[in-house]
C-alpha cells in the first residue's frame, strides 16, 4: 500500500533558494527508508515537507491518501498526530522528566483541565511507560531528561514518538549527534519499531554505513533532486560517486549555508 | 502491562500533596496581605496631580534641565549623583575584595565563612537611608555622607557576587599549572588573578549600574545628589522641574544602563 | 581583534616567526582603561568632598549613634509589629502583582514568542524606563497620586516588580530553545498547547526563583519605604531618628533584621530546590 506520494513536488524557500525540484517518489507502509545527500542537499526539506512543516510550492504531496496541500488549520494538526518526527538535537523540554516528555503526544486529547494543571490519566501513563520499555529505558522515566546521556535522550524522543502510534516516522539525522556504538542501539531500536510495528520510516543519515546497512531502500539527493532511488544492496561505489560528486567536484558545491563560511 | 512497567507505575513520585500545601500557604498570604494593605483608590486630588506629572514631564523646565552653569540645576545635580554612586562603587568594591575572600568556603574554614556571611546580612539589612543619618553626624550634610553611605551598603551585594567569582574559579588551570612545574606565586598570578580580575570588574559595574539608581534617594536625608531637589519640587507642587528631574534621571541611567552592558559583555568575550 | 581608533594610536607590536609568518599584538587597553577610571575617581573625588582625615578624626561619630542603639529599647517592640506587618504585607502584595502581571509584559517584549518587533521593542523600552525609576521615587509619587499610606508603598513595589521580573524574564524566554516547541507542533500540538508543554516548564523555574528573590529584596526596599509616607516600618524609623530615640530605632532594626533574616533563609531554601 502506497503511503507516500510526491509528484513533481518542487520547494523554494522565500530567500530564492530551490531546494526540492521536480521530486517525484512512492514510499510504501512498513518500509524503511534512508536519505542520503550532501549537507545542503535538501534531506531535511523533504522530509519536513511530509508532515507540513514547511510548504510546498508546486506539485502534489500525497501522505495516506490526504493532499497534504489542501489541509488547513486544525486539518494539519489532525493530520501531523499521525506522523511521528525525531530530531538531531533530540528537541525535549530538558527541565522536565522523562516520563512527562513522552506524555506530551498524548496532550491533543486531553481535557482542558488537565492541560491547565497538567495532570494526565493513568492509561495514558501506562502507555508512555511501555513505550520507554519498548526503547529500554523504563528505569529513567522519573528522572530529569538533562540528567540523561544524548543517546538516553534520543530513546525518549523516540518513546515520545512511539507513543504518539504514528502509521509513519520521520528521522531528521537522528544519531549524527551520538558517538558509533550508541548510534547503533539507536537504529537497532528503529530497526525493531519498522519490523515490530509495521510503521514507515524515513531516516535522514549521513552515516552511508549505517544507512546500508540498515535500510532497505536507499534515496540520494543531490542539489535538490533525486538521483538514486533503489534497493540498499544494490549502492555501489558509483552510486555514491553520483550522489556526493567525485572528490574533484567537492569544491564546486553549490551551498549558501556552506559558501558564507 | 507488564510486571516491570506496573512497578515503575507505582513509583511515581506523589507531589500533590506538597504542591496543594504550598499553593494554600500562597493563597493564604495572600488574601493576609489583601487585608493589611489599605486598598484606597485614587486620592481626591490624585488624579489632578497625576496628570500634573504627566504634563510636568511632557512640558519640563527647560532653562532648569539645562542649566550647565550653577550647581543648582539638573546637569550638575546629575553629575554630583554620578560622582558619588562611582566612589561609593569603588570604595565598596575595594571593601568587599578581604569580606569576600572571609566569606568564601573555599578560602577560609566553615564557621568564619557563615560568620562573615552573618555580619554581611545584617549590614545590609540597614536601610539606606539610617546610615545616611550615621554618616551626616561624621561629615555634616552633603555628598560625602552619601558617598560613605553608598560604599558601605553596596558591600552586601558586592561580596555576595564576588564569592560567587570566587567559586566558580576554573581549577583545571591551577592543576595544569601544578603539572608544568609552577610556584604557588606564579599559580596565583598568572592562574588565578587574571580570572578574578575580569570577573570582579564586571560585577562591579554591574553593580555602578544599581548605585546610581539607589544614590537618587540619598537626598532624602541630606546626604546629597538629586534627590532632595525632587523631594522640594514635588512638595511644593513645581510639576515642571519634576518633569525636568524625572527626564533628566531617566535618560541618565538608561544611557548608563547601555554603556555599562556594553562594557560587561567587552570584558567577558574579550 | 577589529582594528579600532585605539588600534591607530597605540600601534599593534608585530613578531616574525621563523618561518616568515607575522603575528599583531595588539597594545592591551587596560592601562588606558585605568586611566580612565584614575580620572573619574578624582573628579569625583573633588566634587562630592570626600576628605578621609575626617573619617580618623570624626569617625567616632559614626559609633555613637550605633552605640545609643544598645541596648535595644526592648518596651518598644509591641509598637514595631503593626508597621512591620504592614511592609511585609506591601511587599507580598506589590511583589505578588507585579510578578503575575510580569508575565504578559515579558511575552509581549520576546520576539520569540510575538513576532513582532514594533510591539517588542515598545515594551521593552517600557520595561526599562520603570526600571530607571528607583523605589522610594515611584512611592513619593504614588503618595500624591494615592494618598500616604499603604496602597502608596504597594504600588512603588507593584512598579519595581513588574520591571525587574519583566525584564529578566523576557530575556530567559528569548534564549529558550525553541527546539522542544518545534516538536511538539510535529506531533500535532497547537501553538498555545506547544507553547504551555514546551516554553512554560522550561521558564517556570526561573520565573518562581526571581519572583522570590524580588520578593526578598522587596521587603528591605519597603522598610525605607515609610520615609515618604508610604506605610510599613520605615514610618517608624523616620519618627524615631527624628526624635533621636536611638534605642527604639535599635530596636526596630533589630527585629527587621531577624524577620529579613528568616525570609531569605525560607526563600534561599525554595529557590535551591527550583534550581
Ligand atoms: N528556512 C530556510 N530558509 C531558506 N533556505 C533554507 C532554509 N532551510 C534550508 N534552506 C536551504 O535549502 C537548501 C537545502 O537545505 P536542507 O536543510 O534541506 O539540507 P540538508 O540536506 O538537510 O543538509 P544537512 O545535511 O546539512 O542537514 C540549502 O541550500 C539551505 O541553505
Ligand atoms: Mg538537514
Amino acid at each position: 500500500m502506497t503511503m507516500i506520494e510526491f509528484k513533481n513536488v518542487t520547494k523554494t524557500y522565500p530567500n530564492g533558494v530551490k531546494a526540492l525540484n521536480d521530486v517525484n517518489l512512492t514510499i510504501d507502509q512498513g518500509e524503511f527508508v534512508a536519505i542520503i545527500g550532501l549537507s545542503g542537499a535538501g534531506k531535511s526539506t523533504l522530509i519536513r515537507c511530509i508532515n507540513r512543516m514547511h510548504e510546498i510550492n508546486e506539485g502534489t504531496l500525497m501522505v495516506n491518501d490526504v493532499d497534504v496541500g489542501k489541509l488547513k488549520g486544525k486539518q494539519v494538526r489532525l493530520f501531523r498526530r499521525n506522523i511521528g518526527m525525531i530530531f538531531q538535537s533530540f528537541n525535549l523540554v530538558t527541565r522536565t522528566s522523562v516520563i512527562n516528555n513522552v506524555l506530551i503526544s498524548t496532550v491533543p486529547d486531553l481535557a482542558w483541565w488537565r492541560k491547565v494543571l497538567g495532570l494526565f490519566p493513568k492509561e495514558k501513563k501506562i502507555d508512555a511507560l511501555e513505550a520507554l520499555d519498548k526503547v529500554g529505558i523504563l528505569d529513567k522515566a522519573y528522572n530529569r531528561v538533562d540528567q540523561l546521556s544524548g543517546g538516553q535522550q534520543q530513546r525518549v524522543a523516540l518513546a515520545r514518538t512511539i507513543a504518539q502510534h504514528p502509521a509513519i516516522i520521520l528521522a531528521d539525522e537522528p544519531v549524527a549527534s551520538l558517538d558509533p556504538v550508541t548510534a547503533k542501539v539507536v537504529m537497532d531500536d528503529f530497526k525493531k519499531i519498522n519490523k515490530e510495528t509495521n510503521m514507515s520510516i524515513l531516516i535522514n543519515i549521513h552515516h552511508v554505513e549505517l544507512a546500508l546497512e540498515y535500510a532497505d531502500r536507499v534515496i540520494g539527493i543531490r542539489q535538490g533532486e533525486v538521483v538514486y532511488d533503489g534497493k540498499s544492496e544494490a549502492v555501489t561505489q558509483e552510486v555514491l560517486d553520483q550522489i556526493y560528486g567525485s572528490q574533484a567536484e567537492l569544491p564546486k558545491m553549490n551551498d549558501p549555508e556552506e559558501a558564507e563560511v | 502491562m507488564n510486571k516491570a512497567v506496573q512497578l515503575q507505575l507505582e513509583k511515581e513520585p506523589n507531589r500533590k500533596l506538597y504542591l496543594s500545601t504550598i499553593g494554600i500557604i500562597l493563597a493564604a498570604l495572600l488574601v493576609w496581605s489583601f487585608m493589611g494593605v489599605n486598598i484606597t483608590g485614587f486620592d481626591p486630588r490624585g488624579t489632578q496631580i497625576a496628570s500634573n506629572i504627566f504634563w510636568g514631564i511632557l512640558s519640563p523646565d527647560l532653562a532648569f534641565l539645562f542649566d550647565f552653569r550653577t550647581a543648582g540645576g539638573v546637569p550638575y545635580l546629575l553629575f554630583e549623583t554620578i560622582a558619588i554612586a562611582f566612589l561609593g562603587t569603588i570604595f565598596g568594591s575595594l571593601l568587599a575584595i578581604p569580606i569576600s575572600f572571609l566569606m568564601s568556603p573555599s578560602v577560609v574554614s566553615k564557621p568564619v565563612a557563615f560568620v562573615t556571611r552573618l555580619v554581611v546580612i545584617f549590614i545590609r539589612t540597614i536601610p539606606s537611608l539610617v546610615y545616611g543619618l550615621m554618616f551626616i553626624r561624621v561629615t555634616g550634610p552633603g555628598p560625602y555622607a552619601g558617598v560613605l553611605t553608598m560604599s558601605l551598603t553596596s558591600i552586601g551585594m558586592i561580596s555576595r557576587l564576588y564569592v560567587d567569582v570566587i567559586e566558580n574559579l576554573d581549577r583545571g588551570v591551577l592543576e595544569a599549572m601544578t603539572s608544568m612545574g609552577c610556584n604557588t606565586y606564579e599559580k596565583i598570578r598568572y592562574g588565578i588573578l587574571p580570572q578574578l580580575f575580569s570577573n570582579f570588574l564586571s560585577v562591579t559595574i554591574y553593580r555602578y549600574d544599581m548605585n546610581l539608581r539607589d544614590a537618587t534617594i540619598l537626598g532624602l536625608v541630606g546626604a546629597g545628589g538629586i534627590g532632595a531637589p525632587l523631594i522640594f519640587a514635588m512638595r511644593s507642587y513645581r510639576w515642571n522641574e519634576v518633569g525636568s528631574i524625572l527626564i533628566g534621571l531617566v535618560i541618565l541611567i538608561l544611557a548608563v544602563e547601555i554603556f555599562s552592558n556594553k562594557l560587561r559583555s567587552k570584558l567577558v568575550n574579550g | 581583534m577589529r582594528e579600532t581608533v585605539y588600534d591607530k594610536i597605540f600601534k599593534p607590536k608585530t613578531y616574525t616567526l621563523s618561518n616568515g609568518k607575522e603575528v599583531k599584538q595588539h597594545a592591551s587597553r587596560m592601562p588606558f582603561i585605568l586611566l580612565i577610571v584614575l580620572f573619574i575617581t578624582i573628579v569625583s573625588w573633588e566634587v562630592t568632598g570626600v576628605d578621609l582625615s575626617m573619617i580618623r578624626t570624626r569617625g567616632y561619630q559614626f559609633i555613637v549613634i550605633l552605640l545609643a542603639m544598645f541596648p535595644p529599647n526592648l518596651n518598644f517592640m509591641s509598637n514595631v509589629w503593626g508597621p512591620l506587618f504592614d511592609t511585609i504585607q506591601m511587599s507580598l502584595l506589590g511583589s505578588i502583582a507585579g510578578a503575575l502581571l510580569a508575565i504578559p509584559f515579558a511575552l509581549l517584549s520576546s520576539s520569540n514568542i510575538i513576532r513582532n518587533q514594533l510591539l517588542n521593542g515598545f515594551f521593552k523600552l517600557f520595561l526599562s524606563i520603570l526600571r530607571t525609576l528607583p523605589t522610594l521615587v515611584t512611592a513619593l509619587i504614588a503618595t500624591f497620586i494615592f494618598g500616604l499610606g499603604t496602597m502608596a508603598g504597594t504600588v512603588a513595589i507593584f512598579i519595581f516588580t513588574l520591571s525587574y521580573i519583566g525584564k529578566l524574564m523576557y530575556e530567559h524566554i528569548e534564549n529558550v530553545d525553541m527546539g522542544a516547541f518545534e516538536a511538539h507542533e510535529s506531533m500535532g500540538l497547537s501553538k498555545v498547547e506547544a507553547f504551555r508543554y514546551a516554553i512554560v516548564p522550561d521558564v517556570m523555574p526561573t520565573y518562581l526563583s526571581v519572583s522570590l528573590y524580588a520578593f526578598e529584596g522587596n521587603i528591605r526596599y519597603a522598610a525605607i519605604l515609610g520615609y515618604v509616607g508610604a506605610g510599613g516600618v520605615g514610618l517608624l524609623l523616620d519618627e524615631r531618628l527624628g526624635w533621636r530615640d536611638y534605642p527604639s530605632v535599635g530596636m526596630v532594626l533589630l527585629i527587621l533584621m531577624l524577620v529579613v533574616f528568616v525570609i531569605e533563609r525560607i526563600s534561599e531554601y525554595f529557590r535551591m530546590k527550583l534550581t
